[in-house]
C-alpha cells in the first residue's frame, strides 16, 4: 500500500524547526516507516518542480515552518497549499511570526538600510544591495523581499498549528500522532500543545503566594534566581500565566523565565495586549514616579511582551502597509 | 444555544427621546438587523401598556430575548427584568440601549442622533443574541452590626438599633467612649456640655444590653459582602483592669510625661492616666505605646489592678452590615502658621474650648501664664477656605458658630475682655445667625480679611496685622490672646478605614456617599452606611442625626432575611484555568480562592464575595475568568457592531 505523502518546508525561519523535527531522534525512523516524504529541502533533495507535479491535493500534510518573508516563501506555500490536504503551521515564526516578526516595527527600507549600511558590523564601501535581477552572462533572480513578514494563515488557507519555538520533540511527536490518526480535530486546532497555559504544569506553580505583587522588575541577569520558587515572585517577567502549556515547562527547569514561544491560549484574543494587561496588574505601584521607575526597567516593551506574535496581533507592526 | 428571536422595543419617553430622535426611523432600522423578529415603540416603555406590549410579543412571538431602547439601565432595568420574568422568560436576557440619556439629552442634531440611536440599538441586539440566561444569587442576613467609632454619630446609631431589637457591636479605638464631641465644653444652641451629651449616651449604651462595646480596640479586616461580613478586631491591653479604684496613686510614681490629647496638648499627662475627666471614665489606662513597662504602678497599686503582662487580643466577629462613623480630626496648624507654636498665646478654638470648660486643665478659668487676657483676637477659617497654603478648600461649617458661642461665654464671664473676629466669611447659619446678632450687640469686634491675617510674637506682645476689606486699609491689632478657629480635617486613619471597607472618598479624604441625594449615609459598598463627620464637616446634631439616618438604614437591610445579588459576577471555567493566581492577586474582595485538587492548581470564585467588578475577568490571563453578561465574546459582538457600517 501506499504510503502517505508528506512535505516540510521553512520560510523565514532560523532553522530551529528543521532541527525540532530532527530531534525526533530514532523517532524520525518510525515517521518515514510512516510516511512519504516528497518535499524537504534542509533534507531531501526533491525541488519546487517535483512539488509541481504532483497532483492537487495528493499530499496528506505540509508541516511548514518560519514566516512569508520573500516572494518565494509566497509562491512554495501556495503550491504547497495546492497539493496538499491539509496545511500545518510549524513552529512560532509561521504561526504568528515569530522573533523575525519583530522586523515589522521598521519598513523595508529601514530594514535594508541597516542591514546592508549602518549595522556596526557591515563593511560595504559601495552601498551594494541584493538585487531581484542580475545579469552578468546569464539572467540571474532572487526572490523579492516583501514589505513586511507575513504569518503563514495570512497567505494561505492553515489547517492546525503546532506551536513553540521550536516546538519541543514531543509536542512535534504528539502533533504528527494526531495528523496520522485521522481523527482530526476541528480546524485552527493547536495541535500537540496543552489547553491551559504553562503555570498548569509548572513544578514552581504551587510555591506562590496568596497574592502576587510585585515592587519592581529585574532581568534575569540582574538576579541570582532560586530555582524552587516562581519565577514571577521572584520579579522576573515570566509569561508562563499567559502562555500555553505543553512544552514541560523547560525554560522554567533551567531557572529561566517563560518568554512565551508557545502563544496564546484559544480564549485570548491578542497575546502581547493580554500579556501586558495580566503583568501590570500585579505591579503594585501607585505614584508617577513608580511608574516611571517600572518602566526604565523595560527598554524593549515589544520586544518582551510581542516576541514571537506581533505580525498576528492586532497592532500587527509599526507601519502601516494593506494587509494582503 | 436556541436561535436568538429577538424583539426591540422603542421608547419615546414622552418628547424627551422622540423630540430629538426620530424614533420611527430607528424601528425600522431595527427590524433589518440580524436575529430581530419584531421591533415596535411606544409614548412610555416603561407605563403599564407599554410593559404590556413586551409581555405579548414575548407569547405572541415567541421571543427569546428583548431589546429595550429607553432610558438608563439604572433607571428602569429592573422595571424591563420583571417584565421578561412575568412572561415566563429569565430576566438576564434583557439588553437595554440607553438612548435617552446617552444620545436625546445630550445632542441637538436630530439626524446624527437618530444614526447613534440606531446604532445604540445594533449594539445592543448584537449583544442581546450572545445573552445567557442566569439565576439570582440569595444569602441569609446575618442579624448583627457593626459600629465603627464611639463618638456621638456612632452611640446614636449603635442605641437606635439596638432599641429595634438587634445586637451591636460598638468599636472605638480609643479607651473610652464620647469622641470629640466630650471634649468640646459648652455646645452651641443649648445649655448642655459636649461631656453632658456624650456622658448620657455612654450611660444608655452600658445599660443596653444589646450593646457590645469593646474599646481601645481596631479594625483589622472586614472581609465578606452585604448581609455576611466577617469582622477581625483587635482589642489592645490597657493593663488595667475594673478593680481599678481611680485612687490616683500610680500616676504619682509615673515616670513617663507626655502632652495629654484629650486636653489639646494643653497640659501633660502620665503613661498611666485617666482617660477624661468625666465619671464615666471608670479606669485608669496605659497607655502602651509610651509605657516603659517600668513596674512602678504595679508596686503602689493597693488593688493589684494593674497587669503589665496583658497581651492584645484578636476578635472575629460576624455582621450584616457595617456603619463607619470614625469622626474627624480638627486641623492642627503647622508651627508658625498664624504664629501657633511660637507663643502660648496663640491657642486653637478646641484649646479655648478646654479652658473654659469647668472640667478643663484651669477649672474654666480663662488664665494664660496666670493672666486673665484683657483683648483676644479670634482668626476665622485657620484650615479652611484656602487661607493658608495648607489649609482645605472646603467651609468646615462648625466655627462660627462654635466661636461664637465660646465669645458669648467669655463675655458673660469677663465682660471687658475686648473681642475680635477676623474672619473671611461669617456662616452661622440657620438658627446660629442669632449668635451673631447677639455679638454684635456685645460690641464684639467684626473685622474681615482678604488676605490670610499675619500674627507676630515679639516676646510677650502679640501683633495681628491685615488688610481690612470694610476700611479698605492695613490694620495691625495688638492683642493679648490669639485664638484660631480650625477647621475638621478627615481623621488620621481614614486611608486604612477606607481600604478595609472598601468605600470611596472625595478629594479632601472624607468617606463619600454613593449619593448624597438619593443615597445618603451610604456607601458604594452595600452593606456599608457612614454616619458623622467622617462624610464631611458636620456639628453636633448634624452628626447625631446621620447617626440615626444610618442605623435606621442598617436596621432596613438586618430586618431582610435574605439578600438576593445580581447573577453579573465572575466565573472561572476550571477547564481552562493554569492557576497562576493573577485573579487572585487583583481581586479587590479577596473573592477568589486557589484550589488544589490532585496537586494541580486552579481559582474559584465566592459568589457571595464578589462584586462583579470585572479585574479579574480583564487581566485573566488565560481567558479563563469571565464576567457574566459582560463576557469577552459578548463585548466582542459589541465592539463589532458598533464598528460595522451597513
Amino acid at each position: 500500500m501506499e504510503k502517505p505523502k508528506m512535505a516540510l518546508y521553512w520560510c523565514a525561519s532560523c532553522g530551529g524547526c528543521e532541527e525540532a523535527v530532527v530531534d525526533l531522534a530514532e523517532k524520525i525512523l518510525d515517521v518515514i516507516n510512516l510516511v512519504d516524504i516528497v518535499f524537504w529541502p534542509v533534507a531531501v533533495d526533491f525541488k519546487i518542480d517535483d512539488v509541481e507535479k504532483l497532483p492537487d491535493g495528493s499530499i496528506v500534510a505540509s508541516l511548514i515552518n518560519g514566516g512569508v518573508r520573500l516572494s518565494e516563501h509566497e509562491h512554495v506555500v501556495k503550491l504547497l497549499r495546492r497539493k496538499s490536504k491539509i496545511v500545518v503551521a510549524y513552529g512560532a515564526c509561521s504561526s504568528w511570526g515569530g522573533i523575525p516578526g519583530l522586523a515589522n516595527l521598521y519598513d523595508k527600507e529601514e530594514i535594508l538600510k541597516y542591514v546592508y549600511g549602518d549595522a556596526p558590523s557591515v563593511d560595504n564601501p559601495g552601498g551594494v544591495r541584493p538585487r531581484e535581477k542580475h545579469v552578468e552572462e546569464v539572467e540571474l533572480e532572487l526572490p523579492s523581499f516583501l514589505p513586511r513578514l507575513l504569518p503563514l494563515d495570512v497567505v494561505i488557507d492553515v489547517d492546525y498549528y503546532i506551536p513553540g519555538c521550536p516546538p519541543t520533540p514531543e509536542v512535534t511527536w504528539k502533533a504528527l500522532e494526531i495528523l496520522l490518526s485521522g481523527n482530526l480535530p476541528p480546524k485552527g486546532s493547536v495541535l500537540g500543545a496543552s489547553d491551559r497555559a504553562l503555570c498548569y504544569e509548572c513544578p514552581l506553580n504551587n510555591t506562590k503566594p496568596d497574592k502576587i505583587l510585585l515592587k519592581d522588575i529585574k532581568r534575569p541577569h540582574q538576579v541570582i534566581v532560586d530555582p524552587e520558587k516562581c519565577l514571577l515572585t521572584q520579579e522576573l517577567i515570566c509569561l508562563g500565566p499567559v502562555t500555553r502549556g505543553g512544552c514541560g515547562a523547560l525554560c522554567i527547569k533551567a531557572a529561566m523565565p517563560c518568554t512565551g514561544c508557545f502563544g496564546s491560549l484559544d480564549e485570548v484574543i491578542d497575546y502581547g495586549g493580554k500579556a501586558v494587561s495580566y503583568f501590570a496588574s500585579i505591579l503594585d505601584y501607585y505614584t508617577e514616579e513608580d511608574v516611571e521607575r517600572i518602566l526604565d526597567r523595560l527598554p524593549d516593551p515589544m520586544g518582551v511582551f510581542y516576541r514571537y506574535t506581533l505580525p498576528a496581533s492586532r497592532l500587527r507592526g509599526k507601519i502601516k502597509t494593506t494587509m494582503r | 444555544m436556541e436561535q436568538p428571536r429577538i424583539g426591540v422595543y422603542i421608547c419615546h419617553c414622552g418628547v424627551n427621546i422622540a423630540g430629538t430622535v426620530n424614533v420611527r426611523e430607528v424601528v425600522e432600522y431595527a427590524k433589518n438587523l440580524p436575529n430581530v423578529v419584531e421591533a415596535k415603540d411606544y409614548v412610555f416603555m416603561c407605563s403599564a401598556p407599554g410593559q404590556e406590549i413586551i409581555r405579548e410579543d414575548i407569547k405572541k412571538c415567541q421571543l427569546n430575548r428583548v431589546v429595550v431602547a429607553a432610558c438608563s439601565p439604572t433607571m428602569h432595568e429592573h422595571t424591563f427584568r420583571t417584565v421578561l420574568a412575568e412572561a415566563g422568560l429569565n430576566p438576564y436576557l434583557l439588553e437595554m440601549a440607553n438612548i435617552r440619556e446617552h444620545c436625546s439629552w445630550v445632542h441637538t442634531d436630530k439626524v446624527a442622533a437618530t444614526e447613534k440611536a440606531k446604532k445604540l440599538v445594533e449594539i445592543a441586539v448584537a449583544k442581546a443574541s450572545t445573552l445567557e440566561p442566569l439565576e439570582e444569587i440569595e444569602f441569609k442576613v446575618n442579624e448583627n452590626l457593626l459600629i465603627v467609632g464611639g463618638g456621638v454619630a456612632g452611640m446614636t446609631a449603635a442605641l437606635d438599633s439596638a432599641r429595634r431589637g438587634f445586637r451591636v457591636y460598638l468599636v472605638e479605638k480609643k479607651p473610652i467612649l464620647g469622641g470629640n464631641t466630650a471634649r468640646l465644653g459648652r455646645l452651641a444652641g443649648t445649655d448642655m456640655r459636649g461631656v453632658d451629651v456624650a456622658g448620657s449616651m455612654i450611660e444608655y449604651v452600658k445599660r443596653n444590653g444589646m450593646i457590645t462595646t469593646l474599646t481601645n480596640t481596631e479594625l483589622v479586616s472586614v472581609d465578606g459582602s452585604v448581609g455576611n461580613f466577617k469582622v477581625t478586631l483587635l482589642k489592645k491591653p490597657t493593663y488595667v483592669n475594673e478593680k481599678c479604684t481611680k485612687c490616683g496613686e500610680c500616676v504619682k510614681v509615673c515616670p513617663v510625661e507626655v502632652p495629654n490629647e484629650y486636653e489639646f496638648g494643653l497640659t501633660k499627662r502620665k503613661a498611666i492616666y485617666l482617660p477624661s475627666p468625666a465619671s464615666y471614665a471608670s479606669t485608669y489606662v496605659i497607655d502602651g505605646e509610651n509605657c516603659t513597662k517600668c513596674g512602678e504602678c504595679v508596686k503602689i497599686c493597693p488593688v493589684n489592678a494593674i497587669n503589665l503582662e496583658e497581651e492584645s487580643e484578636r476578635i472575629e466577629i460576624y455582621v450584616g452590615a457595617v456603619i463607619a462613623a470614625c469622626g474627624y480630626d480638627p486641623y492642627e496648624p503647622s508651627v508658625g502658621e498664624y504664629g501657633y507654636g511660637l507663643s502660648n498665646k496663640v491657642i486653637t478654638l478646641f484649646q479655648l474650648n478646654r479652658l473654659l470648660d469647668p472640667e478643663g486643665p484651669t477649672n474654666g478659668e480663662l488664665k494664660i501664664d496666670g493672666f486673665v487676657p484683657r483683648s483676644i483676637a479670634f482668626i476665622m477659617c485657620v484650615g479652611s477656605l484656602n487661607t493658608t497654603p495648607n489649609s482645605y478648600p472646603y467651609c468646615s461649617r462648625m466655627c462660627c458658630s462654635s466661636t461664637l458661642k465660646d465669645i458669648l461665654l467669655l463675655k458673660e464671664k469677663y465682660p471687658n475682655i475686648d473681642v475680635y473676629v477676623i474672619y473671611k466669611d461669617m456662616r452661622t447659619y440657620g438658627r446660629d445667625e442669632q449668635l451673631y446678632l447677639t455679638a454684635c450687640e456685645k460690641f464684639v469686634k467684626f473685622a474681615r480679611f482678604r488676605e490670610a491675617p499675619k500674627v507676630s510674637v515679639t516676646g510677650e506682645s502679640l501683633e495681628v496685622t491685615f488688610f481690612e476689606e470694610t476700611l479698605g486699609e492695613e490694620i495691625s491689632i495688638p492683642v493679648d490672646l490669639v485664638v484660631l478657629a480650625v477647621g475638621m480635617k478627615p481623621p488620621k486613619d481614614v486611608e486604612k478605614i477606607r481600604t478595609i471597607l472598601k468605600v470611596g472618598c472625595g478629594p479632601e479624604g472624607f468617606l463619600k456617599e454613593a449619593h448624597l441625594k438619593l443615597r445618603p449615609v451610604e456607601a458604594v459598598t452595600d452593606g456599608v452606611y457612614l454616619a458623622g463627620a467622617v462624610t464631611g464637616p458636620k456639628n453636633v446634631v448634624e452628626s447625631i442625626t446621620s447617626g440615626s439616618a444610618a442605623a435606621s438604614k442598617a436596621v432596613g437591610l438586618l430586618c431582610r432575611e435574605k439578600v438576593r445579588i445580581e447573577p453579573t459576577i465572575a466565573s472561572i471555567r476550571e477547564e481552562l484555568c493554569s492557576g497562576c493566581g493573577i485573579c487572585v492577586s487583583v481581586c479587590p474582595y479577596g473573592a477568589i480562592i486557589i484550589q488544589i485538587k490532585e496537586n494541580t492548581r486552579s481559582a474559584k470564585v465566592e459568589p457571595a464575595l464578589c462584586k462583579g467588578c470585572g479585574v479579574c475577568a480583564a487581566s485573566c490571563p488565560s481567558g479563563a475568568a469571565q464576567q457574566l453578561k459582560y463576557k469577552d465574546i459578548q463585548l466582542k459582538a459589541q465592539i463589532l457592531a458598533a464598528t460595522y457600517k451597513r
